[in-house]
């Protein structure tokens, strides 16, 4: 029950989808209707029968991929879409009437379909893992009843309110990303806005790969300090926060710069002023699509930002190591090591420290790894729907891959099953520790 | 036989005790000039507020350019009066402060947008190209009339009414007045109901009704005025 009350944000996103689909397609309410919920049913199933067959690191990776392919078609349509406003592009004609055709409508709404149902399973999957078959088959029952309800609405919304196929796409994506925001391994945001900060990252060291960043005695302070800007956590959220909103602000202009109907030819005043005035209201209208996906989109931001999701996040628990220098952790006991869940602790040894955590992974194997990684600042991880998050970057990892170095990954740390107990050997962790974790923490504090 | 743009059956309108129009029934063909007199306190301002959609009747049918008033909502009877009706009153309700060319911009923004170069043109039309500076303040009687008149117009109006717009004009000024508005009925083609005191004015008419305590006692058509 409590799974279902969580879909309720989603079904909310699909009522919209649907709503504006219906609105977007007008005068064809059955096929938009039929292809949509086709869609969502096909969704719901495509994505069931992934979870069955393959880990759900592949299933959220391909629904993921599904949405940022949702993206870039956006951001494909906004550019057209200005480009077509300043009145150069009168060859793209046909694209104004491959809109108006009936299968592009049931395309679209299938397509609609089929990521909203992938979002809601996803959901499904991702709170719980019993019972997922029957939520499923109660989902489609509320997808449908939705859609109903929003095709009641869509009659009563008055004329004048029209959606402009550029608009349409972009509520509709917004919607989905909206409702992805929420699930942590479908979030679009964080991903984006950690691409963005790799980008500038590899920019910068390409420019100096190329020596076309002076390195002179005199200037090299003068300059590592303004690059050290580049570096800084805010380059990655503003850029992403760019990309991320472009394309709804594109499309917004492109609707204000639409020309308004030529009425010259037309004699009498009031008449010529009612048909520029209606002329600019329907733009208005138009125009407010759009700004409510920028809305929206500002909402998964947020949600992408402090998500709503609770970590696992224990304290550390201080250990020391015996004569031999070695961390001894049994297994069971107070905290059982082997129930899934990630166990912090704390090693000290004189003015140092270490920070690490054992976690089962889903496999069944016992990994230990520092609560770091080799490129963020050490701000440790949490755990949470099917994997573990860097709290600097937001960088998902899956449960899977946690005990495998790369990347964002947790550093593995070598360790023994002795037993009933796991065995770390206190120097190595030390050491490692200050090797990588501090070594990078230095880097990004000092900008170089 | 023209279409008819008003047409009303047992169109009443009370005000608590007081019947200010009894059952009326009257038929307006399009393009008419339809005087309307009486005594005062005889229903003639009733009759033009319920037909300019600015009240409501108490009872009876009202259908205006084939629309039924009564079944319009507040928005709607808005909607109908800035695009159907043209009003030109005795006090002509001009806003002081504001110029003669931006009092007729005034009803343009309510209409739609306003059109600096259209409201010139409207005044020029009605001979007043050399005031569209001057406030109100600034005009004769006639003059603001005439404001009044390009005011009422500007929105290319179906059906414009007159509640004794020459009540406060010398005799000059009437003339002038009523030949400007036949000469813009001409060019227009508009419907005009006009309620006046005065048979000189009326005698500009197609056809004129009498009104007394709120009922029709008279209908005469301008040929029978001639007669008379």
């Amino acid at each position: 029950m409590a799974t279902l009350l969580k879909l309720i944000p989603h079904l909310f996103a699909w009522f919209g989808i649907v709503l504006i689909m219906l609105r977007g397609f007008s005068g064809r309410r059955s096929s938009v209707m039929l292809a949509g919920m086709i869609g969502f049913v096909i969704g719901v199933t495509g994505t069931f029968i992934l979870f069955r067959s393959y880990p759900g690191s592949v299933t959220f990776g391909v629904v993921k991929s599904v949405l940022g392919m949702s993206f870039i078609l956006l951001w494909g349509c906004s550019v057209v879409a200005i480009y077509r406003s300043t009145d150069r592009a009168k060859v793209m004609s046909w694209g104004k009437r491959l809109i108006k055709t009936p299968s592009t409508a049931i395309i679209a709404s299938c397509l609609a379909g089929v990521g909203a149902g992938a979002v809601c399973t996803c959901r499904l999957s991702a709170a719980t893992t019993d019972g997922v078959a029957m939520a499923s088959v109660l989902l489609l029952l509320a997808a449908g009843a939705v859609a109903y309800i929003a095709l009641a609405f869509e009659k009563r919304m008055p004329e004048a309110f029209k959606v402009s196929p550029a608009g349409m796409l972009a509520i509709v994506t917004a919607l989905l990303l909206f409702s992805a925001s929420s699930i942590l391994r479908l979030d679009l945001f964080s991903p984006l806005s950690m691409k963005v900060m790799k980008g500038v990252h590899d920019f910068v060291h390409q420019f100096m790969e190329s020596i076309l960043i002076p390195d002179h005695l005199f200037v090299r302070s003068y300059i590592w300090k303004t690059i050290g800007l580049l570096f800084s956590k805010e380059v990655g959220f503003w850029g992403g926060m760019v990309i991320w909103f472009t394309p709804a602000i594109l499309i917004v202009l492109a609707i204000q710069f639409e020309r308004l109907p030529a009425v010259a030819h037309i004699r009498q005043g009031a008449q010529r002023r009612r048909v520029l005035v209606d002329a600019i209201r329907a733009r208005r209208y138009r125009a407010l699509i759009p700004v409510f996906a920028l809305l929206l989109l500002a909402a998964a931001t947020y949600q992408s930002c402090f998500p709503s999701v609770e970590y696992w996040d224990p304290k550390p628990l201080p250990v020391t190591a015996g004569s031999s220098g070695e961390i001894i952790i049994p297994k069971k006991g107070e905290i059982n090591l082997e129930d899934g869940k990630l166990h912090k602790y704390i090693f000290r040894q004189g003015v140092k420290e270490a920070r690490f955590f054992v976690l089962m992974t889903p496999a069944g194997e016992l990994t230990v790894d520092l609560d770091a990684c080799a490129i963020c600042k050490p701000d440790g991880y949490g755990q949470a729907e099917g994997s573990v998050i860097c709290y600097y970057c937001k960088t998902l990892i899956p449960l899977e891959t946690v005990g495998k170095p790369g990347g964002c990954n947790p550093v593995p740390i070598p360790f023994t099953e002795n037993g009933d107990s796991v065995v770390v050997d206190g120097l190595t962790l030390i050491n490692s520790w200050s090797a990588t974790v501090q070594a990078t923490a230095r880097v990004k504090e000092g900008g170089k | 036989m023209a279409e008819l743009i008003i047409e009303t059956t047992n169109l009443t309108r009370n005000y608590g005790d007081i019947c200010a129009l009894k059952p009326l029934d009257l038929q307006v063909p399009e393009g008419e000039w339809l005087t309307v007199m009486g005594h005062s306190g005889s229903g003639k301002s009733t009759l033009m507020n319920l037909v300019g959609g600015l009240d409501r009747p108490s009872a009876g049918s009202l259908q205006v350019g084939g629309k039924d008033l009564l079944a319009f909502t507040e928005d709607g009877l808005a909607r109908f009066r800035r695009e159907f009706v043209g009003i030109i009153f005795q006090q002509h309700h001009l806003v002081p402060y504001l110029t003669a060319v931006e009092n007729v911009m005034l009803a343009q923004y309510f209409h739609s947008v306003p059109d600096e170069a259209e409201a010139r043109s409207s005044l020029e039309r009605v001979g007043l190209g050399h005031r569209l500076k001057n406030r109100p303040g600034e005009l004769s009687g006639g003059e603001q009339q005439r404001v009044c008149i390009a005011r009422a117009i500007i929105n290319s109006p179906k059906l414009l009414l007159g509640d004794e717009p020459t009540g406060n004009l010398d005799q000059k000024s009437t003339l002038m007045v009523m030949e400007l508005l036949k000469e813009l009925r001409a060019e227009e083609k508009f419907t005009v109901i006009m309620v006046t005191h005065n048979q000189e004015v009326a005698a500009w008419g197609d056809r004129t009704i009498y009104l007394n305590d709120g009922m029709l006692v008279r209908e005469e058509s301008r040929l029978k005025v001639a007669e008379v």
